[in-house]
């Protein structure tokens, strides 16, 4: 057991990690907001994190709050990114399907060349140093192991309240669900910021995780990996992120043996996912449940 | 910072050079999303496949990487040739990705995003091909390739230079030579009549007696076609600089089709040229952002007029 | 903090028990390099150099034991750079690892070593701070251009009467962004003027802002730091569009994979180097002998450091079993990574690279730099670098 968690501790830790981040892209897309924004808001709370971590202005926070200071770095990044979130969504979130997607690949993008180019986000070499908050990879799973218990649970109250059936009714019909009083903008800008903010969150946790932070982390193919997990996983089930995660982030590394081959496997698990699971595996297992009965 | 005319036109010219880039690009890009409705992410693995064809087919010579390290083509065609050849075989290409991943999607009514993920897993499967084939050295044409001809042209005004580099002004009269075609095909003949009709609603053309089937296969040899011959002329202006080398096109493309009007075939041309320009005039001490350009101007453009410049306006069918 | 830390560090040792057995033969020693990923090109001529030393040095072996190279690919992201040094350490259990290819990847990757009391070697790691993330972390790559002044004086001797200079360089690169201030203050120093500064991507192809900018300014030396796709493709638009004076490639350009780019156009340039073929030791002859029957070309500075960092390993176990008297294969496993990180750091190696040291943070001290200039061939398919005295 103690083998296989040194072995495996950090895939599994980052299995955890990858589908905390498609279920950031699952909360819009449960108000059929398709929102490609996720990475841009990773990479903003990881260099918050980064930033606060090693930059010399707070360093008297630092040695006051001592181990504090992660929790501190998780609120300010989540706050942050509720305001950009709320700033940015309010007017992308006019635009429909493909249009917001663009738009919101538009930002990631954006975002992505400040962050090359400030000072304070170390330019293309990034921050790095960063302060440890446990010593093993494996370690981490304490701050994202009970954040995805956490969404899991909000995921499932989300889901019988009234709030939940606002974001279907919005991602069924947005045109009825007005006529029946439900004020599109209002949820759909919820289910942007809530989403911004989970994605802000990890972002803060994975900078230590990962030791360093740079413009590598917020990209255009990242946004394309957490959509396939979702996709993949199941857009209607709230364990669809979760079961798209598990498979395809664990896919190269399970792949690993394959050596120079193995990013070809990986592309033909796409297609054939995306061919022979259209519901996603959420959709797949639910099909058997029902059919065993 | 005040910029003269001889600076003014330099950039101009510049703009233009870089923005046929894209347009050229882009044109093969957006015909799929106008007959079709979707974005075909493969569309920049095959604009890769098609420069290294060509390449295979006209110069021939492999480095140490891949399984075919080493490999001297034993037969070399002259350039067009290749090129045509090149691009035959990648119009080919885009038939099989969209037999492979777009196909099988629309059969079984799967959800239209899906085959967004389909042609990524496409896209990733043809550049680590590439890859284990032949490695991920640069490969570049000869300075040769298109005869003897000056590399660049030069214009005196007064006592200052303007330049333009020969290939460019060859990439943007290839890729008005080909909005004009396309214009033709889609205006003037039979099967673009019937390619506009599938676009507009293939259930209804279906019924009309239209082998809706047959149009997007020949669509997306098209659009193939269109994207081989791309990558390899954009190739013999920049060198072959790895698998990656058409997939880092494919972000800003989407920002040119879409800055341009999505499904407008002329609107690819323009969005293009429109972001070359843009590029081309950031000031020097600005350069660091002439990335964001393209993606700034998306989102505004999304903002304020999201069926952009030669688009038509989208009206909600209620 | 102090409960979560105790928990930590009893769930720790119950998983340190692994360390506790010998280490395998052959001895393994880990290549993490990337392999995939669009930074495959240089990772393919690490893996180049480090195979070569591999059969060079598998002849003697460690007085009998030969080595095996465990190659695990980092691809291109720093979680992937993890990954491949997690499975080096625990599954391949080996005593060292060469790698990863990437500044930023190092970054993440090597204090993950560190802890885990893996000596790690940056072959290609020039970022300022490498070596200071941990005492098990060093490089043989050099961070600085030192060569920068010796690589003007040649320019100078060539053009006494250059004013004017354009620097470009690849913002996105650790090295040519820490070269490039080199350069400009060498610049400044020989009272010569930077008539203009232009920045560019290493992912860029299209170079026609920066070089019509360059030919505006009327300069008659251009400074370019770079890596080869980008770097060659500026060079052959700068000289496409009518830049007749000098130019001056940083260490990014020490590679024959500037040829194809650049052609007949990469002729003349002056490029400072951290590696050349042409050195005159008896360790590079052999190197660069066997570089070109397998692969029919001059090996790049990527393959001489991956080549380098896997002889100090080697060497390093060498002097390991001569001080400790007793054979690599009966000692354990932790005992000798830590062993070996102590050798590396002490007394000199001769490489490729010339006569080479690692100070006590694993720095690289090295002696020799050069600067050469490309001869291309007149078919402009192949070329030299031709070190000029």
């Amino acid at each position: 057991m103690a083998d296989f968690i040194q072995n495996y501790g950090f895939l599994l830790v980052t299995l955890v990690q990858q589908s905390l981040l498609a279920m950031s892209l699952y909360y819009p897309l449960m108000a059929g907001q398709l929102s490609l924004a996720s990475p841009g808001f990773y990479a903003f709370g990881g260099y918050i994190a980064a930033i606060m971590a090693t930059v010399d202005c707070f360093a008297p926070w630092r040695d006051l709050l001592g181990w504090l200071m992660f929790p501190l770095e998780w609120l300010i990044a989540g706050s942050a990114s509720a305001v950009l979130a709320f700033l940015v969504g309010l007017p992308a979130l006019r635009l429909k399907g493909i249009y917001l997607a663009l738009a919101t690949i538009a930002f990631v993008e954006i975002l992505r060349v400040i962050s090359l180019n400030l000072e304070i986000t170390g330019g293309a070499i990034g921050i790095f140093g960063i302060p440890q908050l446990f010593e093993s990879r494996w370690g981490y799973i304490w701050t994202f192991g009970p954040l995805l218990l956490l969404m899991l649970f909000f995921s499932y109250r989300l889901d019988r309240s009234r709030v939940g059936r606002a974001f279907k009714a919005i991602r069924e019909d947005e045109l009825a669900a007005d006529a029946m009083g439900i004020n599109p903008t209002r949820y759909k800008v919820l289910s942007f910021v809530i989403g911004a903010v989970l994605a802000g969150v990890v972002g803060a946790m994975s900078a230590p995780f990962l030791n360093t932070w740079n413009a590598r982390q917020g990209t255009f193919d990242a946004s394309i990996n957490y959509l396939a997990f979702v996709l993949i996983g199941g857009s209607r089930s709230m364990w669809g992120p979760l079961l798209g995660a598990a498979l395809l982030a664990s896919l190269p590394e399970i792949l690993r043996p394959l050596k120079d081959s193995r990013l070809i496997l990986n592309g033909l698990v796409l297609v054939f996912a995306s061919i022979y699971l259209p519901k996603g595996i959420a959709g797949a297992l639910g099909r058997l449940k029902r059919s065993g009965k | 910072m005040a910029m003269d005319a001889v600076q003014f036109l330099q950039n101009f010219l510049n703009g233009i050079s870089i923005g046929s880039v894209y347009a050229i690009f882009a044109l093969g890009y957006t015909l799929v999303f106008s007959i079709l409705g979707i974005i075909n992410f493969a569309h920049g693995a095959i604009f890769t496949f098609g420069a290294y064809l060509t390449y295979c087919m006209a110069v021939g010579q492999f480095g140490i990487g891949g399984l075919l390290a080493g490999l001297q083509v034993p037969f070399r065609f002259s350039f067009p040739l290749s090129l045509l050849c090149g691009a035959v075989l990648s119009g080919i290409a885009g038939v099989l990705v969209e037999r492979l991943a777009f196909r099988p999607l629309r059969s079984r009514g799967g959800d239209p995003l899906l085959a967004l993920v389909s042609s990524l897993g496409v896209a990733l499967v043809a550049v680590n091909v590439i890859q284990y084939l032949v490695g991920s050295e640069i490969y570049s044409f000869p300075s040769d390739v298109y005869g003897d001809i000056k590399p660049a042209f030069m214009f005196h005004i007064g006592s200052k230079i303007v330049v333009v580099r020969t290939v460019q002004m060859i990439i943007f009269a290839v890729s008005m030579l080909i909005l004009a075609l396309l214009g033709y095909l889609i205006s003037f003949t039979i099967v673009g009549k019937a390619l506009r009709a599938v676009a507009e609603n293939p259930s209804t053309a279906s019924l009309l007696g239209i082998n809706v089937d047959r149009f997007i296969l020949y669509t997306f040899f098209l659009s193939g076609f269109l994207g081989g011959m791309a990558g390899s002329l954009v190739g013999t202006s920049f060198g072959i600089a790895g698998p990656y080398f058409g997939v880092t096109f494919g972000l800003k493309g989407l920002a040119v089709i879409v800055i341009g009007g999505l499904g407008s075939i002329p609107g690819a041309v323009l969005g293009g040229l429109v972001i070359g320009l843009a590029e081309a005039f950031v000031p020097a001490d600005y350069n660091a952002y002439k990335e964001a350009v393209a993606f700034a101007f998306l989102f505004a453009v999304l903002l304020v007029r999201p069926e952009g410049l030669l688009g038509r306006s989208l009206t909600q069918k209620v | 903090m102090k409960r979560s830390a105790l928990v930590m560090l009893l769930l720790s040792l119950s998983v340190c028990t692994a360390s506790a057995e010998n280490v395998a033969a052959p001895i393994p020693v880990g290549i993490a390099v990337a392999q995939t990923s669009n930074v495959a090109l240089f990772g393919q001529e690490q893996v180049a150099g480090a195979k070569i030393a591999e059969t060079y040095f598998n002849k003697k072996g460690i007085n009998g034991t030969p080595i095996h190279l465990v190659f695990q690919d980092t691809g291109g992201d720093e979680a992937g750079a993890i990954n491949a040094f997690q499975n080096l350490i625990n599954k391949d259990k080996v005593v060292g690892i060469v790698g990863p290819t990437l500044s930023q990847q190092a970054f993440s990757a090597d204090p993950i070593a560190n802890r885990a009391k893996v000596p790690v070697i940056g072959p290609s790691n020039t970022a300022k701070g490498i070596p200071q993330i941990g005492e098990f972390v060093g490089r043989v790559s050099a961070p600085v251009a030192k060569v920068a002044p010796n690589a003007l004086n040649q320019a100078l001797k060539q053009n006494p009467k250059i004013k004017k200079v354009a620097v470009l360089y690849a913002q996105n690169d650790a090295f040519s962004s820490s070269e490039t201030v080199t350069f400009q203050e060498t610049v400044k120093n020989m009272k010569l003027e930077i008539a203009t500064l232009q920045k560019f991507m290493t992912t860029d192809t299209d170079f026609t802002t920066q070089a019509t900018s360059v030919l505006a300014a009327n300069v008659d030396l251009a400074i370019v730091s770079g890596l080869a796709a980008d770097g060659g493709n500026l060079v052959k638009q700068l000289r496409q569009l009518g830049y007749k004076g000098i130019i001056i490639g940083g260490n990014g350009f020490n590679t024959a994979n500037l040829f194809p780019v650049c052609g007949k156009n990469c002729d003349g340039i002056l490029v400072a180097q951290a590696y050349s073929p042409d050195a005159n030791n008896p360790v590079n002859k052999m190197f660069v002998e066997e570089y070109r029957r397998l692969y029919k070309k001059d090996p790049s500075q990527f393959s001489a450091q991956a080549f380098t960092g896997a002889q100090v390993f080697v060497e390093g176990l060498q002097r390991v079993e001569a001080s400790s008297k007793k054979k690599i294969t009966q000692m354990d496993l932790a005992t000798v990574r830590t062993e070996l990180n102590k050798a590396l750091r002490k007394g000199s190696f001769v490489t490729p690279l010339g006569e080479i040291s690692l100070d006590h943070e694993g720095e690289i001290n090295q002696k020799t730099f050069y600067v050469s200039q490309i001869k291309m061939d007149t078919d402009g398919k192949s070329g030299k670098f031709v070190i000029v005295k």
